[in-house]
């Protein structure tokens, strides 16, 4: 059934184009952009960014925000690494690195859920106890020098494809999955557009909540794994520059700040616009900094065009009746 | 009595003096005037940059460019100082630009987040990215030091009025004179009745969209003030030292007891906030206990102080009856 | 005889898709006490709304004060022309001092420099307070006063700004009795300084006592103005109510087991010593003002509220629920009372709205909710029950009432409950789904299900009910069953909590008079 309105693009198609365009315009514009060297090493460093704003999206999409999350993956790489370089098995530290992630996740959603405390007091509080257990551990230096078999997960690729993009990919799919088929997913959503109702209706929103929050400090571990293993060592701004970025990828990749919206090919795409951006730019020779300045202005554009959008439809409706 | 104990103040007091008390006791080099002064000094810049938050706070917004904004003003100023020459009349005029820098930069804000009602936290977001990009493509992230900036500037900076720091007196004629506006002017008064209740103040004529304006340029204008005595304070400029700091004035000021949804908010509360932070670090030096601490004590104090903000709040809510039952 | 100082003529406002007045007047004079009063969706907070500023009238309607066209473009233009408003919620600043709430808007707060005049605002107050003989310190926030000194200080505010005319509405919905008692005087005392008083409230009992004149508004029309030597609470409550009665065709409902017992529930300040059964294939109905505990009694009921003492047993299980999911669980569906804050998810789909208390029951093995199952449900419902539009995709808040609430009900009806409890089913929906709603409450029961209807609106609760349950300060005052039941009845055990002796004669009003 094809109708008028179906044609009118959704946001995660406005996405699809704008990717393909930039793609096209550095092709042309921004020397060695196709370059393999230059395309591989794009896919090295989407995945990270990239995971961290699916967690990032699932609090917003309950209209909540995780400014703990980067500080929270600096905390669970900095466990692994203490754990590497004392000698525990891979397996065995990575373990104790998602324990770590779920106690942090939980007591985040300890906070949100059960106290009733505003998101975003709550992981200010638990961002900054995590980055002072982190400098605590660390006492400001950074840990390295891990075997060689855990760089493999950051550096290596097979068939070509980067490790951590297939990582990446599959922890998208898990997250498409948990938040579109499940009955958690579909409770996220709800809960996020009205929580009340949602309660009402018989849903334990709390649990809803908490399961959030252990989402995305799953994430934040996984991105930790990662950054771990590429730069072969763990730090208190580990990842850290990743914050504000994985906010405006969840909010460029179509989540709504107020909650109730956000899907996971949207923070893929987003992810991939932002990548595209800073080193297609990088290779035309514009700095670092004007490639941040451009992160803002892309991230208020996309907030007005979304304002000035809903306020036109709304317009348009209210004529209609 | 009772009245003092009823005050909102009264918690976050008592925490500023059991800490002192207990500080002064450990460490006989807390209490002395020299310390406290330190203390005063170290936590101008963020003393400042909370009076303005708490203002944005309690119309129920957030800045999140604050840090951004100051660091800005200080590649400003220290970019403006070696073109202006040394004469007192230039060092002004370099210090109303950069509180005009300011400015601009809150009134952007302001007219991004009233007019297009995009929630404060992801606009100021925005700016902050836009804002901290600038100042990092300007200034190459390069350091500005001591031995770069003009004598003037540096007595500046070394100035002491009966033996306290211009830097000190600017941080209180600041929140002397926002608890004044907050108190005795219209447009303070404006900002608690909107933050209070939008709807009613509607009702009542006033012009919330100039309100929010107002106070996001407002906070803009202060952190012009902060980017003068951060440069002052460091006789330096680091374009990236700031990146971060916007938190901690939030810390501050949700620790003086304002609430984080609008309403209520007080400069008493904001200075005590911010007096906490600073006398903890302080006295965490001089127990000698690692500053690694600091943030693990900061992050708990804030959830620790959020949280029974939102348990008193609830069980007063309980408390209330909804239905007079005939006995 | 005084001079009218308000005017109102020809009034109409139409919202998209309704017309919530219908060329409807009022006059107030000067030194009354006018009661606007009607059922919920007359027009009242409409009308009140064109008052004071909120909202405007349709082209074509007068609105005269002081016998001058009141031209009041925005809710300061009311205040300052001499219309003063007192909201149910006082609309007052909790964080500001008492001083400032009083003062806030006038001009003379300000001097010069942008400065506010404290001894200005603290002089008005002082004085308006001492004028009125309340004993309020000025210096306090509002906050820490009680509702009802609040509400002195809405009145004093409205006295500060020289009103001509305060409305007030609902203001006794939070006060105690004796409260209530000081209100009266304070109105009294207004009186006498020749000040207004439009009077809007639910009780009758306190509309005899301060009244002067009614006015009857009934969906949306003006049915008369009378002079309360006129009336008697039963004559009032029929010209509220309308002859025209709707019936619903009813088949005798087979009365099965005792689905719920509720025995000795109490909760302090929401309600006491409830006790009451339903069986299967009944409707039973609680009823009663607003504020008398119902809505506090369903959530209880329905675990979203704890309760003190008491039982509640459903099926012969003695429930312990401490959660709305496992009331879900045991079988109780709840239509709350606010169809969009509580009820539906407005920015999702019908499909999405109707599965989401049994979604779990619609996953295959590995956890993933089965799409094609869930849309069968949906359009399962969307037919036995009429959904319209009959768009299992479209969201919920582009629907009417009467649809939206249809699916609520579909989302309930979906988990089979064994009580089904709907707090005001038909508040804002049109009369044509009203009727459609009570009808499926009806073939709920036939088909063996238990109903338990919580609504003031009486026409509706003696249309849907089997037995009905007044309750009257959280206590219940009374039980009828349906076919002794009326409204007068109903409204005693309501208003006075005794069961009405006699019928007294009762007759009747033609639309539209005017009597003075």
């Amino acid at each position: 059934m094809l109708k008028l309105s179906n044609l009118k693009l959704s946001k995660e198609w406005i996405l699809v184009v704008v990717l393909a365009v930039l793609f096209i315009f550095m092709s042309i514009f921004a020397p060695g952009f196709t370059d393999s060297y230059n395309l591989t090493n794009m896919l090295f460093q989407i995945p990270e960014l990239g995971i961290l704003s699916l967690g990032m999206m699932a609090v917003i999409i309950t209209a909540g925000i995780d400014l703990s999350i980067t500080y929270l993956a600096a905390l669970i790489g900095v466990i692994i690494a203490t754990c590497l370089t004392s000698g525990m098995p891979i397996g065995l530290s990575i373990i104790i690195g998602v324990i770590t992630a779920l106690a942090g996740g939980l007591i985040n959603g300890f906070f949100v859920a059960y106290i009733g405390v505003s998101p975003i007091l709550v992981t200010l509080g638990t961002m900054t106890f995590f980055k002072g257990v982190v400098t605590l551990i660390t006492k400001g230096n950074s840990i390295s020098g891990f075997p060689e078999v855990y760089g493999a997960i950051g550096n290596n690729a097979i068939l070509g494809i980067p490790l951590p993009l297939i990582l990446f990919g599959a922890v998208a799919l898990i997250a498409w999955y948990l938040l579109n088929k499940t009955v958690w997913g579909r409770n996220v959503y709800m809960t996020g557009n009205n929580p009340i109702a949602t309660m009402f209706s018989g849903i334990n929103t709390k649990r809803v909540l908490i399961y959030v929050y252990l989402f995305s400090a799953l994430m934040a571990a996984v991105a930790a794994i990662i950054m771990t293993s590429r730069y072969n060592s763990a730090k208190v701004d580990l990842g850290s520059s990743y914050l504000m970025q994985s906010l405006a990828v969840a909010v460029l990749g179509g989540a709504n700040i107020s909650g109730g919206y956000g899907k996971v090919i949207g923070i893929v795409l987003a992810t991939a616009i932002f990548q595209v951006l800073s080193s297609g730019l990088n290779l035309i020779g514009i700095s670092s900094m004007i490639i941040n300045i451009l992160i803002g202005v892309v991230l208020l554009s996309v907030l007005m065009i979304n304002f000035f959008s809903s306020k036109w439809e709304s317009v348009g409706k209210q004529k209609t009746i | 009595m009772k009245k003092i104990t009823q005050q909102k103040e009264f918690g976050i007091g008592l925490v500023v003096i059991i800490l002192g008390v207990i500080l002064t006791v450990m460490s006989p080099a807390f209490f002395t005037t020299g310390n406290i002064l330190d203390i005063l000094k170290a936590n101008s810049v963020l003393g400042i940059l909370a009076v303005g938050m708490t203002l944005v706070i309690i119309t129920g917004g957030i800045d999140n460019s604050v840090a951004a904004m100051t660091a800005a003003v200080t590649v400003v100023i220290s970019k403006l100082v070696v073109v202006m020459g040394s004469g007192t009349l230039s060092l002004l005029t370099v210090f109303v630009i950069a509180i005009l820098v300011g400015a601009c930069f809150g009134l952007i804000n302001g007219i991004l987040i009233a007019v297009t009602k995009i929630p404060p936290i992801v606009t100021s977001l925005g700016t902050m990215t836009i804002i901290s990009g600038i100042t990092l493509y300007i200034s190459n992230g390069e350091y500005v030091n001591s031995s770069m900036l003009p004598a003037k500037f540096i007595a500046f900076a070394d100035y002491k009025i009966g033996g306290v720091s211009i830097l000190i007196f600017i941080f209180l004629i600041t929140a002397i004179f926002t608890w004044f506006l907050l108190k005795y002017l219209t447009v303070g008064r404006d900002i608690l009745s909107f933050g209070g209740n939008p709807t009613s103040a509607m009702r009542v004529g006033i012009n919330t969209t100039k309100v929010q304006i107002f106070v996001y340029t407002y906070m803009g204008l202060l952190a012009g003030i902060a980017g003068i005595v951060q440069t002052a304070y460091n006789k330096g400029v680091d374009p990236n030292g700031f990146s971060g700091f916007e938190l901690t004035v939030i810390a501050a000021v949700v620790l003086g007891g304002a609430n984080i949804m609008g309403g209520s908010g007080s400069i008493l509360g904001t200075l005590l906030g911010t007096l906490l932070l600073g006398i903890m670090q302080n006295g965490l030096i001089l127990a000698k206990i690692n500053t690694f601490w600091q943030e693990v004590f900061v992050g708990l104090i804030i959830l620790i102080a959020v949280s029974y903000e939102v348990l008193k709040r609830k069980r007063e809510e309980m408390k209330l009856s909804k239905v007079e039952i005939e006995v | 005889m005084s001079q009218s100082i308000l005017e109102v003529r020809e009034m109409s406002k139409t919202y998209p898709g309704v017309q919530a007045l219908k060329k409807v007047q009022l006059e107030v004079r000067e030194g009354e006490v006018h009661a606007l009063i009607g059922e919920n969706g007359a027009g009242k907070s409409t009308l009140i709304k064109i008052l004071a500023g909120v909202e405007h009238a349709d082209e074509g309607s007068v609105f005269l004060f002081e016998g001058k066209p009141a031209n009041i473009q925005k809710p300061i233009d009311a205040t300052l022309k001499g219309i003063s408003i007192i909201y149910q919620d006082l609309s007052l600043f909790p964080n500001l001092s008492v001083a400032e709430n009083i003062c806030k808007g006038r001009k003379s707060n300000k001097r010069g420099f942008g400065m506010v005049n404290w001894n200005e605002m603290r002089a008005v107050a002082k004085k308006t307070l001492a004028e009125l003989g309340f004993d309020i310190d000025v210096d306090v926030p509002l906050e820490r006063l009680s509702i009802a000194k609040q509400q002195l200080v809405a009145i004093a505010r409205a006295i500060a700004f020289e009103a001509k005319l305060i409305i007030m509405d609902e203001p006794t919905s939070s006060l105690s009795s004796s409260e209530v008692e000081l209100l009266y005087k304070v109105i009294e005392d207004l009186k006498r300084k020749n000040i207004s008083i439009l009077f809007i409230s639910h009780k009758m009992e306190e509309l005899f006592t301060v009244a002067d004149r009614f006015t009857v508004l009934r969906d949306g029309e003006f049915v008369g103005t009378f002079k309360k030597q006129e009336l008697n609470e039963d004559k009032l409550i029929s010209l509220m109510v309308g002859r025209a009665l709707e019936v619903v065709e009813r088949e005798e409902t087979v009365q099965g087991k005792e689905m719920l017992e509720i025995k000795g529930l109490s909760k302090k300040g929401n309600f006491k010593d409830i006790e009451f059964t339903l069986h299967q294939g009944e409707v039973v109905s609680i009823t009663g003002l607003v504020g008398s505990g119902r809505t506090e009694l369903a959530h209880a009921i329905f675990g979203l509220e704890r309760y003190e003492s008491g039982s509640i047993t459903l099926d012969g299980e003695v429930l312990n629920i401490k959660s709305s999911e496992q009331a879900v669980k045991k079988g109780i569906a709840y239509v709350p009372e606010s169809r969009q804050k509580e009820g539906l998810v407005l920015q999702q789909s019908i499909v999405k709205n109707i599965s989401l208390s049994i979604l779990k029951k619609l996953t295959n093995k590995f956890g993933s909710i089965q799409e094609q199952k869930e849309l069968t449900l949906a359009n399962k419902y969307i037919s036995t029950l009429d959904i319209r539009p009959n768009i299992p995709f479209l969201n919920t808040g582009n629907m009417s009432g009467g649809n939206q609430q249809k699916v609520v009900i579909a989302k309930w009806l979906s988990t089979s409950p064994k009580v089904l409890i709907v707090d005001e089913p038909t508040n804002g929906i049109d009369i044509g789904a009203k009727r459609e709603i009570h009808k499926l409450l009806r073939r709920l029961a036939n088909q063996g299900m238990a109903i338990l209807v919580i609504s003031s609106d009486l026409s509706e609760v003696l249309a849907v009910s089997d037995r009905i349950l007044v309750m009257r300060k959280g206590r219940i005052a009374g039980e009828l069953p349906h076919h002794e039941a009326n409204q007068e009845k109903i409204m005693n055990l309501a208003v006075l909590g005794t069961h009405l002796e006699e019928k007294l004669p009762v007759g009747s009003e033609s639309k539209g008079a005017v009597n003075l």
